[in-house]
């Protein structure tokens, strides 16, 4: 997750106040990050997720009362966003869960994204939050509205796919 | 580190976005324009020359630099009729935003082929009850598009013209 950049309040009063040119510049801010959310959740319908995601942030921006904590509030947002909209798409092909590679492990340096398609939207979320966000079991639970049971059986049986597929 | 999947994304999608969001009214149109990018953008960026060719209820553009680093660029309009407003602008290749108390206006443009450009333009009215207007506020808001690539091939044909006069 990125560090709140300086005049990141100012730019978010602005932007709830109605400024749209406020609103092109916290566009600008937060779209590289809600793509690497989205990307590997969504996959191929990723620039629609993506899209989706930000009109959820902006029509949201209102309730957000702490600017410093907008990148935390805007991954929930986009990762529910992303998971909804994948899950929806008739390309989601979610596949038997296996095992994933753990963070550093080799085999995930190969083909992440194919790898990715073997597994369903909500996996994929577990997998990035966990993995490349950093999250702990309760958070990601919490981030996805799931028992933290759920992320674990979810996280493990995800990385047992993985191998299975990298044995084949 | 592994290749984590980024979403695409691009300046017409940034459009839809604040389309979807602004407060008020704002619509977006777009098309598939038979030009490269850059041809394109020269022509919708020359704003003080090519918006009263195209766009409903523009007579003259004015522009004018606030002289502060990084503030967006102003820009005064008139209208054929009551419109007499300062407009301040976020222009950029690719993007252009720009707001008055009242107006919000949007184009975005990005490559589709080596050829064509999908082109975008948004038009809007930023007060309270906006909506209802709407359609009576066509005229103001309504879609230019037809226009805009009748402008395109109009410089396309002048500028052939201007070369086969130099060739000759």
């Amino acid at each position: 997750m990125q560090e709140p950049p300086p005049g990141l309040a100012e730019l978010v009063r602005a932007a709830q106040g109605g400024d749209q040119l406020a609103v092109g510049r916290l566009l600008d801010l937060i779209t590289p990050y809600v793509r690497r959310l989205c990307g590997p959740i969504a996959l191929d319908d990723g620039a629609d997720a993506t899209q989706e995601a930000l009109i959820a942030v902006f029509r949201k921006l209102p309730q957000l009362r702490d600017p410093a904590a907008l990148f935390g509030w805007v991954r929930a947002i986009a990762v529910r966003e992303a998971v909804r909209h994948a899950t929806r798409s008739a390309r989601s092909q979610p596949a038997e869960l296996g095992e994933l590679p753990a963070p550093g492990d080799p085999q995930l340096a190969a083909d992440i994204r194919d790898v990715l398609s073997r597994l369903s939207p909500e996996h994929r979320a577990v997998l990035l939050l966990r993995d490349l966000e950093g999250l702990d079991e309760r958070e990601t639970a919490a981030l996805l509205a799931v028992a933290p049971g759920t992320v674990k059986s979810r996280l493990s049986r995800a990385r047992l796919s993985f191998r299975k597929a990298w044995q084949q | 580190m592994p290749q984590w999947p980024v979403a695409d994304f691009d300046p017409v999608r940034r459009l839809h976005v604040i389309a979807a969001t602004a407060p008020g009214s704002a619509r977006i149109d777009e098309a598939v324009l038979d030009a490269p990018f850059d041809r394109v953008w020269s022509v919708a960026a020359d704003l003080e020359r090519t918006m009263p060719l195209w766009i409903p209820d523009v007579r003259t553009v004015a522009l004018r630099t606030s002289g502060t680093t990084g503030a967006p660029l102003q820009a005064r309009i008139h209208g054929h009729t009551r419109l007499r407003a300062t407009f301040a602008i976020d222009l950029s290749p690719g993007w252009c935003l720009m707001q008055s108390r009242l107006v919000l206006g949007g184009m975005a443009a990005h490559p589709e082929t080596d050829r064509t450009t999908r082109f975008a333009f948004l038009g809007g009215l930023r007060f309270p009850g906006a909506r209802l207007l709407a359609p009576a506020l066509r005229p103001f808001t309504g879609s230019p598009l037809a226009r805009f690539a009748a402008l395109l091939d109009q410089d396309i044909d002048q500028e052939i013209g201007q070369e086969g006069k130099a060739d000759g």
